[in-house]
């Protein structure tokens, strides 16, 4: 699983969309994505995925761990962690079992903690 | 029986004394077979068909990466129109340094040194491209300058730098990041998108590139073509897939993947 102090580089990713490049549609991958250029559509990983800085999303987004630097208008629902950073602005939804969020950062929408959710949920026999 | 092709260029006096060693080390490997010279007369492709179905063990090309490039398209070619199982593996001579850069990173060394690879038999299969209806194992590449892609009929994606696409299969010309497999072994195609560096002193040099993994692709393009294997002209649209078929190739110990 991510680790909250993995730092993920460009060259470890098996698809990295560049600044320079603007996706239309839905953009579904199996290892781990870096974008640092522009989405529109949908995005989903089993993996990894760093949204760059510079990255311009309109997408509902879909991943295992994440970390957000860029703009993302949509939903964005993540199975493990979380890292928003400083230079993020997110308007949508978010749904994830951990998170950390960088002073700076900019976000409107609803938050959902999976893990809380889960843990109260938890059948009597389990207590 | 061996079947041996010499490249057309290989007919010039000045690469006599190189063939004539070739086929000395031909000679003593008991590697013996037949052998057959381009010329402006027979076509590659004619002859790979005839011999193959004739019923050649191995189809053995002499010359750089021109000849290779176009006899795995012939090969494979052969393979899926004769419906042919058991695939025929190709041999790889290379002679001659210009023009020769796939050759080393199948293990293979230069002229008679490339007929102990041969006597040696290590065969192994590689994926290959297909680009509309011509089969690759390196790369295809096009100016991002028009140029409109569409991935798997999901996503579609636009440039909006100056730059080149390339389609890889086996990356020869192109240093992809280190965690990208390029060794035409894993049943995907990749898409690189360059795009040409901002100059400049003082400007900071940024990695720019884009990687893609797809299976099946359209490229649009009313400006530019698509090149294969810095030879083959491809006017757009052209879809590119990862094909059906593979091929099988003598390789060298030192397979460099």
């Amino acid at each position: 699983m991510f680790s909250k102090d993995k730092k993920i580089e460009i060259k470890d990713a098996e698809t990295v969309i560049g600044p320079s490049i603007k996706v239309k549609g839905n953009f579904h991958g199996e290892g781990d994505i870096v974008i640092e250029g522009n989405v529109e559509g949908s995005i989903k990983t089993n993996s990894f995925l760093l949204v760059g800085n510079k990255a311009k999303i309109i997408a509902d987004i879909e991943a295992n761990d994440a970390q957000v630097g860029g703009n993302v208008t949509g939903n964005i629902k993540i199975k493990g962690y979380l890292e928003i950073t400083a230079t993020a602005k997110i308007i949508g939804d978010i749904e994830t079992s951990e998170i950390s969020i960088e002073k700076g950062a900019i976000i409107n929408g609803k938050y959902t903690m999976l893990k809380g959710l889960s843990e109260n949920h938890k059948p009597s026999s389990d207590k | 029986m061996h079947i041996y092709i010499y490249d057309c260029f290989i007919n010039q006096k000045k690469y006599d004394a190189i063939t004539a060693k070739i086929e000395t080390r031909i000679t003593d490997l008991g590697l013996n077979g037949k052998i057959i010279r381009l010329s402006l007369m027979n076509s590659l492709d004619e002859i790979i068909r005839d011999e193959i179905k004739k019923g050649a063990k191995t189809i053995i090309v002499v010359g750089n990466n021109t000849i290779f490039n176009q006899a795995i398209n012939a090969m494979a070619k052969t393979h899926h129109e004769l419906s042919i199982t058991k695939r025929v593996p190709l041999g790889f001579i290379p002679v001659g340094k210009d023009d020769n850069e796939i050759a080393p990173l199948l293990g293979i060394n230069l002229e008679e040194a490339a007929c102990n690879t041969i006597s040696g038999r290590i065969i192994k299969k590689f994926d290959l491209g297909l680009a509309n209806d011509y089969y690759f194992l390196t790369e295809a590449v096009i100016s991002t300058d028009g140029t409109k892609i569409e991935i798997d009929q999901k996503y579609v994606i636009q440039i909006e730098k100056p730059g080149n696409i390339k389609i890889i299969n086996f990356a020869v010309n192109t240093k992809l990041p280190p965690s990208i497999s390029s060794c035409a072994q894993d049943d995907v195609l990749d898409l690189f998108i360059e795009n040409k560096k901002a100059g400049g002193f003082l400007k900071k040099n940024e990695d720019k590139s884009s990687i893609i993994p797809f299976k099946f692709l359209t490229i649009l393009n009313q400006k530019n073509p698509l090149f294969i294997d810095q030879d083959i002209k491809i006017t757009p649209p052209v879809n590119i897939q990862i094909a059906k078929q593979k091929i099988e190739i003598i390789v060298g110990k030192g397979l460099n993947l």
